[in-house]
Formats: C-alpha cells, sequence, structure tokens
C-alpha cells in the first residue's frame, strides 16, 4: 500500500515551555480510516494543526503524498479537507451561499461551485436549509454543513478532529454514513479524532494512541485490543481505558509510565 | 490577482455594503465638516492668506483626511468578523496565499472611501469647488485618497490582529485625530500666530497630505507639498501594509 501521509520525529514546544509532540512517528497509507487517539492534551490537535498548516513544527517531517506541507501550502489545501473542532462559519451567510464561496475559493468556476453545492446539500440532507443563514441552523446542521465544507473541493485526505461533537444521533448517523462511503468507495484517507471511541471502532481500521507527545501505539485497532486484553473480546472505548488507566503521570519528571 | 483573491475583496465590499456604518460615518463626518465651516466660517475665505480658492478650496482637503479616517474604524471589521466567528480559520486553509486574507478587507476598506471621496469631490463640483488642473486635480485627490486610507486600514487591521479587539482598530483613528488640529486644517500658515504651533505643523505629515490638496484644488500651496505627500503616504501605506501582514503572522489558530 502506498504511504499517504509519513511523519518523522516531529517535535513541537509552544511558547509557554510545553512539550506538544515529543518525536512523533506516524505512517498512514492510502484510503487508510485512521483514528488517533489520547488523552485531553495528549497532542492529537497539535499534531493535526501541524499536518494541516495551521502552525509550525519545531522539527521533525512530514510528509503528504510525498510533499511537504510547509514548501507547498497552496498544493497540500488542495488535497486536504479539514473539518476541525469549531464550526468555522460565517454566520451572515446562507449555506448554499458559503458553500458556493467555498468552491470559488478552490478555483471552482460559477457553475462548477453551484453544482457542488447543490451535491453536498443533498448529500449532508441540508435541502430544508439550504436558504437559511448558518447563525439560524440548529448545531447538528451547522456541524454538517461544517463538515461539507471540507469535502466542496473533493480532497483525496479528510481531517477530522472531533466532527460529531454536538450532533444528535440521527446526524451523527447520516454523517458517518457519508463520511464511511467516500472512504470506503472514493478511497479518501480519513484521519480521525475523537472522544466518541465506539466511532473510531465501529469505522477505523488503523489507530494510534498518542499520550503526552508521544505514540504509544500505532497499528491495526484488532491489535490494539489483543495487546491490552488478548483473551477478552473487548470494545475499543474498553481497550482504551483499561490500556489508559494503566498509565499514571509521575510527580517529578512528569513522564507516563505503563504498568504503575 | 487570481480568482480567489477577486471574489475575496468582492466579499469585503459586500460585507461593507451589508454594513456600512464605519464607511457611512466617516463619510458623514467629512460632510458634516465641509457643511459647517465652510458656512459658519466661510466668510474669513476672502482674506488674501487663502488664496483664491476661497473657504471652501481651503477646507474641503480636511473631508479627505477626515473620511479615511471614519472607514479606517471599522478596517478589520470584516477581519474581526471572521476571527470571532472562527470562518477565519476556514479561509486561512483555502489555498489563498494568506496574505490576500488580510490585504482583501483592507483593499474593500480603500475601495469604499476613494468610492466616497469621488462622492465629496462631485458635492464639492456642485458648491463651486476648484480644479487647479481639471481631471489630474481629481485623479490626484483620490489618489492621496487611497493612500492616506491605506495607511490607517494597514495599521488599524495590525492593531486589531495583534489584540484580538475589534474596538482597538480606533487606537489609529485616535492617534491621528490630533493632527489635525496641529497642521493646517483651518488656517493657512500664514495666520497660525503660534511659533510652537507653526514649528509642530512642519513635522505633521497631515499638514503635507492639505496642502497637497489644496495645490491640486486652488493651486495655493506649492507644487512641492504634493511631491512630498505622496513619497510620506507611500511610505506610510507601505509600512502600514507590512505591519497588518506581520500581525497577521501573529495571529493563534
Amino acid at each position: 500500500m502506498i504511504i499517504e501521509i509519513q511523519v518523522k520525529n516531529l517535535k513541537k514546544k509552544y511558547r509557554n515551555g510545553t512539550e506538544a509532540l515529543k518525536g512523533i512517528d506516524l505512517e498512514i497509507k492510502k484510503g487508510q480510516f485512521f483514528a488517533l487517539l489520547g488523552p485531553n492534551g495528549a497532542g492529537k490537535s497539535t499534531l493535526l494543526k501541524i499536518m494541516t498548516t495551521l502552525i509550525k513544527k519545531d522539527s521533525g517531517e512530514i510528509f503528504i503524498d510525498g510533499i511537504n506541507p510547509e514548501n507547498n501550502f497552496s498544493q497540500i489545501q488542495r488535497y486536504i479537507g479539514v473539518a476541525s473542532q469549531e464550526n468555522e462559519l460565517d454566520p451572515n451567510e446562507t449555506t448554499e451561499a458559503i458553500l458556493k464561496f467555498q468552491g470559488r475559493l478552490f478555483g471552482m468556476t460559477k457553475k462548477q461551485a453551484a453544482t457542488r453545492a447543490d451535491e453536498l446539500i443533498e448529500m449532508f440532507q441540508l435541502v430544508s436549509e439550504r436558504h437559511k443563514k448558518t447563525a439560524a441552523l440548529s448545531g447538528g446542521n451547522k456541524r454538517r454543513l461544517h463538515c461539507a465544507l471540507a469535502l466542496v473541493h473533493k480532497p483525496k485526505v479528510l481531517f477530522l478532529d472531533e466532527p460529531t461533537v454536538g450532533m444528535d444521533p440521527l446526524a451523527r448517523h447520516t454523517f458517518w454514513k457519508t463520511i464511511s462511503a467516500l472512504n470506503k468507495f472514493d478511497k479518501v484517507t480519513i484521519l480521525l479524532t475523537t472522544q466518541y471511541l465506539e466511532e473510531a471502532d465501529k469505522y477505523a481500521s488503523q489507530m494510534a494512541m498518542i499520550i503526552d507527545g508521544k505514540i504509544h501505539f500505532a497499528g491495526d485497532v484488532a491489535d490494539f485490543k489483543k495487546m491490552v486484553q488478548p483473551d477478552e473480546n473487548l470494545s475499543l472505548e474498553d481497550s482504551y481505558l483499561s490500556y489508559a488507566k494503566s498509565f499514571t503521570k509521575t510527580e517529578n519528571n512528569q513522564q507516563y509510565e505503563y504498568g504503575k | 490577482m487570481s480568482t480567489a483573491s477577486k471574489i475575496l475583496v468582492i466579499r469585503g465590499i459586500v460585507k461593507l455594503i451589508k454594513q456600512p456604518a464605519a464607511p457611512l460615518m466617516g463619510f458623514v463626518m467629512s460632510l458634516f465638516f465641509l457643511v459647517v465651516y465652510n458656512a459658519g466660517i466661510g466668510g474669513i475665505g476672502s482674506m488674501s492668506e487663502f488664496g483664491n480658492g476661497g473657504y471652501l478650496a481651503f477646507i474641503f482637503p480636511i473631508t479627505i483626511i477626515s473620511l479615511a479616517m471614519g472607514s479606517s474604524a471599522g478596517a478589520g471589521q470584516t477581519l474581526n468578523a471572521d476571527m470571532q466567528s472562527g470562518y477565519f480559520k476556514r479561509l486561512y486553509l483555502s489555498p489563498t496565499p494568506r496574505w490576500i486574507l488580510v490585504v482583501s478587507p483592507m483593499l474593500a476598506d480603500t475601495l469604499s472611501t476613494v468610492l466616497f471621496s469621488g462622492v465629496l469631490l462631485e458635492i464639492g463640483a456642485i458648491f463651486g469647488l476648484p480644479f487647479q488642473f481639471g481631471f489630474l486635480s481629481i485623479i490626484g485627490i483620490l489618489l492621496i485618497s487611497m493612500l492616506w486610507s491605506i495607511t490607517l486600514c494597514g495599521f488599524s487591521a495590525g492593531i486589531m490582529l495583534r489584540t484580538g479587539q475589534h474596538q482597538s482598530a480606533a487606537i489609529v483613528t485616535n492617534a491621528v485625530f490630533p493632527l489635525i488640529f496641529l497642521s493646517t486644517t483651518f488656517l493657512p500658515r500664514e495666520l497660525i500666530s503660534s511659533k510652537w504651533l507653526l514649528a509642530v505643523s512642519w513635522g505633521n505629515p497631515v499638514t503635507y497630505i492639505l496642502e497637497a490638496n489644496r495645490y491640486l484644488l486652488a493651486g495655493t500651496s506649492p507644487a512641492s507639498f504634493f511631491y512630498i505627500s505622496i513619497i510620506i503616504l507611500i511610505t506610510t501605506s507601505t509600512l502600514s501594509i507590512i505591519f497588518a501582514l506581520s500581525s497577521a503572522r501573529k495571529i493563534k489558530i
């Protein structure tokens, strides 16, 4: 399988002294549905922000489809789609207008942008919300529109950072149906961070566990479960909890240690 | 200019049309200056120190100055709204060069200022405003208006980006406001009796902008003022763009 995302010895320290990433190595192959898991503050969002060119790394290397995002920012933005934790919507624009504008930003003609907006409105079941201003949308519909915006330019890699926060069960179901279809049929590589582990369990085939800025496990979801509890058929959530609980933060050196 | 850049500028203009408070405030303030001062003390324009342009040609340049001041208070309005809503991050993740995200709302503000300057010139012309060099005078005044607007918008947007507070964009307007009174806004140099005020007015860039306009309108100031003011404005507008762009690099996403 061809490597889609390659991260080598990635480090990031914030100005306040927080060492968010302490040498991350990661490989994600084309077409994989990959879950990046870990507790709050583990470094997941920092890693995603660096990958998507929102912030700069201190050292290390990243390649997406063999391209260094830092040197080819425009090319990378056309290749990836990002749906982050917060809704990034212009409250004064309608659902349709904001989708069309997004298409135009990615170089589509007016006609292409309108067609794509129609497709996404259908896909994310936003037909009745088409002419509503985004400020008037419900929380779930805002999230759907937010994710639709990430797909306007048909990205090959989709970064989903806690994408279903605030969605009701029905909206979540529709959302995952759409995303898993993109992964299955369009071979879009998905990198997901989520605290809803049942979602990662259901849709992701590969995962990485990041704790305190380091990768503790990277591989098949099934292998992670086996590693944690070889004899039992645990859910990912149970395996995650069992694994995470086995780590304690030592008082003096601020390191996580397994098995204490 | 790329399509994305164009549509971002157009978006900035549309936003200004939908929320026109800042440019309209600048326009109304300028018109107020023009009407009130011309009506109130316009009679002194017959004094020889005002030249042959009368008080209207003398006081008109302050409308150009104040117009951009009003508009610049709204500079960064679009930027700020985008940052508050999080939409700026969405734009940031587009293939559009990031400097355009900062410059495009500034351009929209500047275009609006130039447009309103044109309206003020028309109103002035109706009331008998002279144009020493005809159409070239109009072009010259619009050029000054544009560069002055870029200067104020750039610094306002930069400060707003650094502080993250839209209200702080008004700092520039507040800083420039005293400069109006420390220059030849209301009286020609010959009638300013205070030596310190006269000295300060020579070091005040607003004086050169006012006198450059007067050169173009009634020819009552030497041409050198026009050239000096253009050099000053090109320098300040360049610095303001650099300031705005460097501020954009400090945005926390």
